[in-house]
Formats: structure tokens, C-alpha cells, sequence
């Protein structure tokens, strides 16, 4: 390569590689120093010091936590991709007020979680307006006693919202994929005696794969590591991990910071094993299919 | 020609700017040791220009009394009001001491003053982050009780049981009071003892929660439990004193019943019955429960919270004060602290001053409903009746009611220890003898 291309190569490299490099490793360097026991801030420097972590591992209650995180994270991932993938196939099929609704179902990319998590709590909460409704025609005596749907360890408010607004993120990133495949080889497995099934499987979905991994690569993560959902919709204790680590940042006492660290550190970590494992595993199937 | 005058203006504002922060020590030596006259304060609030008051901005009458009320009064005084409002106290606190770490001194920081008490004070004063004994050499200190030998100046000496030293002002005064909804409860028959609660509660499972600590007004309900508990039937008065004299066994023996107590109402509080005990995150939390009917009666601080509530509809139709728990309800203030690395503290001292005003405290009571922090018997009688003019008055108590049922706030650090119990017995559900419990929590905060 000439050097003068390489100079210009650097240039557009460099800015990403400074944002990066400092601010997200720097920080990240920072929290696992302070997980280690480094914060001569508050007066604590016992690095380097394994005892946060050791504590936190040995917690019984921080891997029911962990375990939460997983499964709202999973099961909103899962129910995004089904129907954001469903969402993307109707959409290529031809019905009256297609145009509108095409902006409508984009609606939720635009608004922010924290709206979702308000609409959430005004409509499905509790004092919501399903359940004034329902004291008001009388089917319950006060709004109390309308089935609790948030703020329960199963989550269906967590996993509403993030459904919500990560459905039509997976079938607008699947249908751009569709679009530009065109649907010459459906076609073709057609007219060569392919049932709808066997098309989907084995012609079309083979196709999108690769945007439904890196759409639903995207959601995961943010899902395991979202944190104002849980919080305002979850079920208290045992919280899950993003919540717990606020807890102990929000703490009066300063030395549980530490430990804070420690669990977003841990969390890192899970996020990270689980994205690579999901990534290696497709990759794998990949490879075994002849296609790298 | 223009040029060079705005590079020397230029010049001459940066040489001033860092002469005010070189000379800040100096400044606050002078005045701490009474040296420096008042006017010397406010003619450098004036060249300092601004003050940096960092304060909990969740409650919208304060926002509001800070812009229109403070705002043009301290303009008046040279002085341009910058309000932060943050989302918690421990923000402002999390800053001083990042900053403080940083290396940066008086006239460098970033924050001039914060509404602060109890742990976060605490945490300064441990910090060695406070910018010292201002309180009583402000003019407007006379408005304030200092002599110690009169028990009504403890609130003023003492927070959360640790001693002010006049490092921090008062602000404001409050008294952690229930209100009941007489939409579904008759105030007759709103309980007003612990016994009576539990009782309440077992005909109807459900309808009472209180806010989870650590959160502050969840630690005062479970403060206010372990004095009525206390086995010795001495109520608040062991709890004022330190962690250190008491030790952890006592603390222990102390403060079991109450949380024996605590545990046995948890399968009759809100949500118990659906397996998914509900303890909300917050005062606005909490609220919106009363509000809704999901919850009988609701318990914070707020002398005048019933009237304020009432008049911007966050709280039932039917809600009135009553008096709960008999003996033991908590009474405390907060206060306006400077810390160490003021960048203004001469306008934070301005601040300081106006704040203490009798014209600032009415106004304040009448906008926000917060009890005054000055103390009426050292005002005037026309001053003192223009405080009780101002306040939005009360709603099913009275000033004698909740005068004879006062008790003072726990050691600030006891309730670093009562709020890791919480989290260990009552949440966590741990199985451990109690005294153990206790020890740990005592030995994990020592480290």
C-alpha cells in the first residue's frame, strides 16, 4: 500500500481507535482496578485484592440475580427475533395501508426505553389505566386488586418492553436483508416442488441468518446490561446484576463501590462469554455448512 | 487597537480569577477566625459572581421557589444563583471527593453547597471534606439555638447524633409523620402503635408498606420500630450514642425485638399474599401507592406533606396526618453544607446567610411546605408570626400531638449498621443467629 493511502488509512481508523482505546478501555481498565481493590479516592487501596469477587461468586443470591438477567434478557431477545422475523417476511407480501404502516411499526426505534418503561407503568401498572378501567366498570372493587403484571420476578414488563422496542429493530434489519435478496431463488425452490415450509428453511431463512445473528448479537447485549427496565419494572429482590450494582454504588457506605465494581465487571464478563460463545457457535454451523 | 484592550481585560479577569482562588485559604482562615468582617464576605461573593448549590431536585415547589424566590434575591446580593439538581445527595458528595482526590483545594472545585444530613454529612465530616465552623458566625446565626445547655439545641449541634460543629446550617426541620386515607380508613381507626398496626394488617393483608431502605425515609420506619422494640423500654436514647461506645453485641440486644418485629409483619405487607413482597424504591413511590388505594397509610417525612400533597393532588382526597408511632416519631433537620473545595465560598457563604432569613424560611415554608429550620423562640414576635403565617398548617394532628410524640433521629453510625440488617434479615431472609448477623454487618462496614 502507498504510504499516502496508509496515512489516510489511519485517519479514518484513529478517531474510532482513540474512543475506544481510552475511553471505553481506559474506563474499563479503571473498573477492574476498582474491582481489585484500587480506589485510594475513598481512602481503599488493598490492591491487588480478589475478596470482592470472592464474595460476590460466593453469594448464592448473586447467581439467582445472574439468573434473572439471563432469562429477561433471552426470552425478550427470543420473542424479538420469532416476530420481528415474522414481522419482516408479512412485510414483503402486498396489503391494503402497507405505506402507513411501515412508519407505525417503526414508531418504538424512535422513542426512548424510558418512555416505553412509562407507558408500561400507565397503562399495565397497578394505579394503570387497565386496571382504573376495569374498578371503574366494576369487574374489580379497587385498582388494587387487578392482577400484578409488573413488578414480578417473572418480568412481563421487563421483556414487554424490550420486545417492544427491539421487535421492530430485528424486522427492519432482516427486511432490508430480504429486499435486497429479491425472491428469485423462493421462486425457483418453488416452481422445483419446495413446500412454503421447506422454503422458508431451507432457502429463505439460510439467506437472513446472518442479519438475524447480528440483530439479535445486538439486542442480547444491551439486554443484559440494560438497567432502568429491571429497576422500575422488576421485582425487587433478588434484583438482577445491573440493578444490584447500582445499589451498591447508590450505598452511603463508599467501600461497597468496590464491590459495585466487582459485579459490573462480572457482568462484562458474562456478556461477553455469552456473545462469543453465540457468535463462535454460529460461526462453527457456518463453516460446517460451507460458508465462511 | 480593540484587540489588544479585550486581550488585557482578558488578561486582567484570568489574573484576577486566580488571585480569588489563591487567596480562598487565606479567606477562609480570616473568616473562620472572625477576623474578616461581613462586608469583606459579601463584597467577595460579589467579585466570586456565582454559587454552585447542589441540591435533590426531584420535588418540583422547591425548583420552582429556587428560580423564582432565591434566584432574584441573591442577584440582589451580587451574587448569581447556579441550582444543580441532582438526582441524589451522594452525586454532589461523590464529586467533592473526586475532586478533593484530584488535588483540587479551596476555589477550584466545583461545589459551593448541598442540602445534605445524616450519612452524607457524616461522610464529609469523616472525609475531612467540610469547609468549617461557618454556622454560627453568619449575621443570621442569631436565628438559630447554639447554647448547648438548652436540649431544643440539639438539633442545631447534633445530626444523626454526630456533632455539626457549626460546619453545616439548618435549613429546614422535619418530622417523619403517617397519613392515613380516611377514603378507606376512619382516622379514628388508623393504628397508632406497632401492635395496632400488625393487627391492622392481619384483618387487611396487604394494604401497608413502607420504602425499602437504605433509602432514608424506609431506614427512619425501621429506626422509628427499633425504639418502640427497644427491650429495655428506654426508646431512642441508647441509639444516640456511637457504634464504638455501644458495641455490636449490645446494638445486637437492642435492636432484635424490633426487627423480630419487622419480619413478622413482612407476609401482611403490600404484595405478601402474591409471594412478591412490594417495598417502594421512594418517597414518589410511595406516594403514588397512597394515591392509588393500594396502601392504607403511608409514612415519611413531611410535617405539612398532607396539605402540600393534597394541594398538587399527590395524595387521596381523604388523607390526614395521625399520630404513629406513639412516643417515637422521628423528628430531625437538614442543613446547607460547604465543602472544603468550594470554587465561590464567599457567595456560598451569602448563600448560606439568606437562607437563614426570616424572609427566606417563610417564603420557602409557603411555596414548598418545608418546616422552617430557624428556630422561632429567637425571633421576634413579629418575625415568629410571620413563619406560622406562611405554613399550609396541619391536616388530623396538632402541633401539641406531635410535639409530645418527638423523638430524636439514630446515630449516623447505628444506621449504616440498621440498614445492612435490613438488607440481611428482612430481605435477604437470612438464616444466621442475629447476633451474627449484627457482627457481620458491623465488621463488613469496619473495613
Amino acid at each position: 500500500m502507498p504510504p499516502k493511502r496508509q496515512i489516510w488509512l489511519l485517519m479514518q481508523l484513529l478517531p474510532v481507535m482513540l474512543v475506544l482505546t481510552v475511553l471505553f478501555g481506559g474506563a474499563l481498565l479503571l473498573g477492574v482496578a476498582q474491582a481489585l481493590g484500587f480506589a485510594p479516592w475513598f481512602g481503599v487501596n488493598t490492591f491487588p485484592d480478589t475478596s470482592h469477587f470472592a464474595a460476590l461468586w460466593s453469594d448464592p443470591v448473586f447467581w439467582r440475580s445472574l439468573g434473572f438477567t439471563l432469562y429477561y434478557a433471552f426470552v425478550a431477545t427470543g420473542l424479538a427475533v420469532v416476530f420481528g422475523v415474522l414481522l419482516a417476511l408479512a412485510l414483503r407480501e402486498s396489503f391494503a395501508g402497507k405505506t402507513l404502516f411501515k412508519y407505525i411499526y417503526k414508531l418504538p426505534l424512535m422513542i426512548p426505553y424510558a418512555v416505553g418503561i412509562a407507558l408500561a407503568v400507565l397503562l399495565l401498572g397497578n394505579g394503570g389505566m387497565a386496571s382504573r378501567m376495569m374498578a371503574f366498570v366494576g369487574v374489580i372493587d379497587d385498582p388494587s386488586q387487578f392482577p400484578q403484571i409488573l413488578k414480578t420476578h417473572a418480568g412481563w414488563g421487563i421483556i414487554a418492553v424490550y420486545v417492544w422496542k427491539q421487535l421492530p429493530f430485528v424486522a427492519l434489519t432482516v427486511y432490508a436483508v430480504l429486499l435486497g435478496l429479491g425472491r428469485e431463488t423462493e421462486e425457483a425452490a418453488k416452481v422445483l416442488g419446495a413446500h412454503r415450509w421447506q422454503v422458508f428453511w431451507h432457502v429463505t431463512l439460510p439467506q437472513i441468518l446472518p442479519a438475524i445473528v447480528s440483530s439479535s448479537l445486538i439486542i442480547t447485549a444491551f439486554n443484559i446490561g440494560a438497567f432502568e427496565a429491571p429497576f422500575i419494572l422488576g421485582g425487587g429482590f433478588p434484583d438482577t446484576l445491573p440493578v444490584v450494582a447500582w445499589r451498591y454504588f447508590n450505598d452511603a457506605d463508599y467501600t461497597l463501590q468496590l464491590r459495585g465494581m466487582a459485579v459490573v465487571v462480572t457482568l462484562a464478563i458474562v456478556s461477553g462469554v455469552v456473545l462469543f460463545a453465540y457468535l463462535g457457535t454460529y460461526r462453527r454451523f457456518e463453516r460446517k455448512r460451507g460458508r465462511s | 487597537m480593540t484587540i489588544t484592550l479585550l486581550r488585557m481585560t482578558l488578561a486582567a479577569s484570568l489574573l484576577a480569577t486566580s488571585a480569588l482562588a489563591e487567596d480562598a485559604a487565606g479567606f477562609r482562615e480570616n473568616f473562620l477566625s472572625g477576623a474578616a468582617p461581613w462586608e469583606t464576605v459579601t463584597k467577595r461573593a460579589a467579585d466570586e459572581g456565582t454559587v454552585n448549590l447542589y441540591y435533590w431536585g426531584g420535588s418540583d415547589p422547591l425548583n420552582i421557589w429556587m428560580d423564582q424566590v432565591v434566584t432574584p434575591d441573591l442577584a440582589k446580593l451580587g451574587v448569581t444563583l447556579n441550582p444543580v439538581r441532582i438526582t441524589g445527595t451522594k452525586d454532589a458528595i461523590d464529586l467533592v471527593l473526586a475532586e478533593k482526590g484530584a488535588g483540587k483545594a479551596l476555589g477550584a472545585g466545583s461545589v459551593d453547597a448541598i442540602w445534605v444530613n445524616g450519612e452524607n454529612f457524616a461522610t464529609l465530616k469523616r472525609q475531612d471534606a467540610l469547609f468549617g465552623s461557618f454556622a454560627d458566625k453568619l449575621p443570621n446565626s442569631a436565628h438559630f439555638e447554639w447554647d448547648e445547655t438548652d436540649p431544643r439545641a440539639l438539633l442545631n449541634l447534633r445530626d444523626f447524633g454526630l456533632a455539626t460543629e457549626a460546619a453545616e446550617v439548618p435549613w429546614s426541620g422535619e418530622q417523619y409523620v403517617c397519613a392515613v386515607n380516611t377514603g378507606r380508613v376512619e382516622h379514628a381507626a388508623a393504628p397508632t402503635t406497632f401492635a395496632e398496626l400488625r393487627t391492622y394488617l392481619e384483618a387487611h393483608p396487604g394494604k401497608f408498606s413502607y420504602v425499602k431502605p437504605p433509602h432514608w425515609l424506609g431506614n427512619t420506619f425501621v429506626q422509628a420500630a427499633l425504639y418502640a422494640h427497644n427491650p429495655d423500654g428506654s426508646g431512642a436514647t441508647p441509639f444516640q450514642e456511637t457504634l464504638e461506645s455501644l458495641g455490636a453485641a449490645e446494638l445486637a440486644r437492642l435492636i432484635q425485638p424490633g426487627f423480630e418485629y419487622l419480619k413478622s409483619i413482612e407476609p401482611l405487607l403490600l404484595g405478601a399474599q402474591s409471594g412478591n413482597i412490594r417495598y417502594p424504591e421512594d418517597g414518589a413511590a410511595l406516594n403514588g401507592l397512597f394515591l392509588n388505594g393500594e396502601i392504607d397509610f403511608a409514612c415519611q417525612f413531611g410535617l405539612y406533606a398532607v396539605a402540600t400533597n393534597l394541594a398538587n393532588g399527590t395524595f387521596p382526597e381523604g388523607a390526614q396526618s395521625f399520630i404513629f408511632p406513639e412516643g417515637n416519631m422521628i423528628k430531625n433537620k437538614n442543613y446547607l453544607a460547604i465543602p472544603s473545595n468550594a470554587p465561590h465560598p464567599a457567595a456560598a457563604l451569602v448563600l448560606a446567610d439568606y437562607m437563614s432569613s426570616v424572609a427566606a424560611q417563610a417564603s420557602k415554608l409557603q411555596f414548598t411546605g418545608m418546616p422552617a429550620g430557624i428556630d422561632p423562640w429567637t425571633l421576634t414576635t413579629d418575625e415568629a408570626e410571620t413563619l406560622s403565617a406562611a405554613a399550609p398548617g396541619y391536616i388530623g394532628v396538632t402541633q401539641a400531638e406531635l410535639d409530645a410524640n418527638t423523638a430524636p433521629d439514630t446515630n449516623a453510625t447505628l444506621v449504616d449498621v440498621i440498614e445492612a440488617v435490613w438488607l440481611d434479615y428482612i430481605e435477604r431472609g437470612s438464616a444466621d443467629p442475629f447476633d451474627v448477623i449484627v457482627a457481620r454487618a458491623v465488621s463488613n462496614l469496619s473495613n
